[in-house]
């Protein structure tokens, strides 16, 4: 089977220059916990999770592993970051898959790389898709 | 790839029904027959319509809350790929009641659904202007929400061009006036309920038919408007046409218009005529109508129908 059939045919995605703010209100409605970030044509430029912010909020949060023993400390480091662009805060490098590509391939990669869903582009580079874990594992049955 | 833009979709929920008992005591209770719930709006509409017959498209619009989330998931079943914009509130739901015996005057209850805010707006034409790289034809269509301004399918219609993308606006009212300005290739006016574009009207042939010739004149591609419940005129720079269903046993109108454009698209993408495209997309609207599907599916019971359009050159 291929990545193109068993994807998620879904577009939604961050610009470099969007805010802190409009992405947790992004990933607030419509209930996503990364996107992809594309430049004009639609190439992925980088991607950004939930987890990029709160470490972009507090450095070094998931290394030490400190707990949060203030929620206003959280609060104010986050509010210290909300108008900033997200391109300070994403993944430039980012793991995708082509359309074109086997499902095996793409199971691979996820295991090997240890991530729970890929973009997916075609053969020119433009964002087509997501293929999440589920997508695979549902695929299977 | 083909565009479609719904910036109000909907859950519709339809009800079918023996008898309308509205005076029948004080708390009257009529038990469906059957129903039917499925995700709507002109443009999704479209879509679900040109996916099933295998034409890949993006659905694009505003969606909010549950009702938004029911509506992207069924989309997606559908194999079309999403890029909606999420805004705060619910979508919304729509009902219809068919009443036996008198389907072709169904009584719809529609909702304003949600209040599109600056930001969202500016978001979604990122998307869009993104999403042109990659289209063929892009379809306008549908009631806008609060918040979306009416020269909304003028600005989209204008971006389109610039990128030499043919555009498709089927709308009513001020919406539509502001878009015709921009010269689409193909028009459809809405005239559910507006039956005059920026004061214009279009009731009768005779009407249509002036209207029809002064918008190709201005450099519009072709304009189709449905004058009868069986009846559409097509007017392009190289004439007019009628274009008449007969013998339609009506089940159903609800998607009958949206079938209409689908099938016309779809037979232009596949390298059909003007004139063969709304014959299609006639057919489509026929076996529509004749079905209690929203969305036919079943080519082979448009191409049953075509028969049944007769086409007459004016």
């Amino acid at each position: 089977m291929k990545v193109k059939e068993i994807m998620t045919k879904d577009l939604t995605a961050a610009e470099l220059t969007m805010t802190v703010r409009e992405l947790i209100e992004l990933f607030h409605q419509s209930g996503l916990s990364s996107v992809p970030v594309v430049n004009d044509e639609g190439r992925i430029v980088g991607i950004i999770s939930e987890r990029d912010i709160i470490e972009g909020a507090l450095p070094g949060y998931f290394e030490v592993l400190y707990g949060i023993t203030d929620m206003n400390h959280l609060s104010q480091k986050l509010r210290e970051i909300e108008n900033d662009h997200i391109e300070f805060y994403m993944t430039p490098e980012v793991i995708k898959i082509e359309e074109d590509e086997d499902d095996l391939t793409a199971a691979d990669l996820m295991i090997r790389k240890n991530v729970k869903v890929l973009p997916v582009v075609n053969k020119d580079g433009i964002l087509v898709g997501m293929l999440r874990r589920i997508d695979l594992l549902k695929d299977l049955l | 790839m083909i565009i479609t833009v719904t910036p109000n979709p909907a859950i519709d929920k339809i009800y079918w029904i023996e008898r309308l008992r509205l005076d029948d005591g004080e708390m009257p209770l009529m038990r469906a027959t059957q129903s039917h719930l499925t995700a709507g709006g002109k443009g999704i509409n479209v879509s679900i319509f040109l996916a099933r017959m295998g034409i890949e498209n993006i659905a694009m619009g505003f969606i909010a809350g549950e009702t938004g989330r029911a509506v992207e998931r069924r989309v997606r079943t559908e194999g079309i790929t999403t890029s909606f914009i999420w805004v705060e509130g619910e979508t919304r739901t729509n009902v219809t009641l068919l009443e036996k015996g008198h389907e072709q005057r169904p009584i719809q209850i529609t909702e304003h659904g949600p209040t599109v805010p600056p930001e969202a707006l500016k978001r979604f034409f990122t998307q869009y202007k993104r999403a042109l790289h990659r289209a063929r034809y892009v379809f306008l269509g549908g009631s806008l929400p609060p918040g979306v301004p009416v020269q909304f399918y003028r600005e989209l219609a204008h971006i389109a061009h610039q990128r030499r993308v043919p555009v498709i606006v089927n709308a009513a009212g001020e919406a539509l006036a502001h878009a015709i300005t921009e010269k689409p290739w193909l028009v459809k006016p809405d005239t559910r309920q507006h039956t005059d574009v920026a004061g214009v009207s279009l009731k009768t042939p005779d009407e249509i038919l002036a209207v029809g010739k002064e918008w190709v004149a201005c450099g519009i591609g072709a304009i189709l408007v449905s004058h009868h419940i069986t009846h559409d005129l097509l007017i392009t720079p190289e004439g007019a046409w009628d274009l008449e269903a007969r013998d339609v046993q009506f089940k159903n109108l609800l998607g009958a218009e949206d079938a209409l454009i689908a099938g016309m698209l779809s037979a232009t993408v596949q390298g059909a005529s003007v004139i063969e495209a709304a014959r299609f997309g006639m057919a489509a609207a026929t076996a529509c109508a004749e079905s209690e599907e929203l969305v036919i599916t079943d080519r082979a019971a448009i191409e049953r129908v075509l028969p049944k359009i007769h086409i007459e050159q004016l």
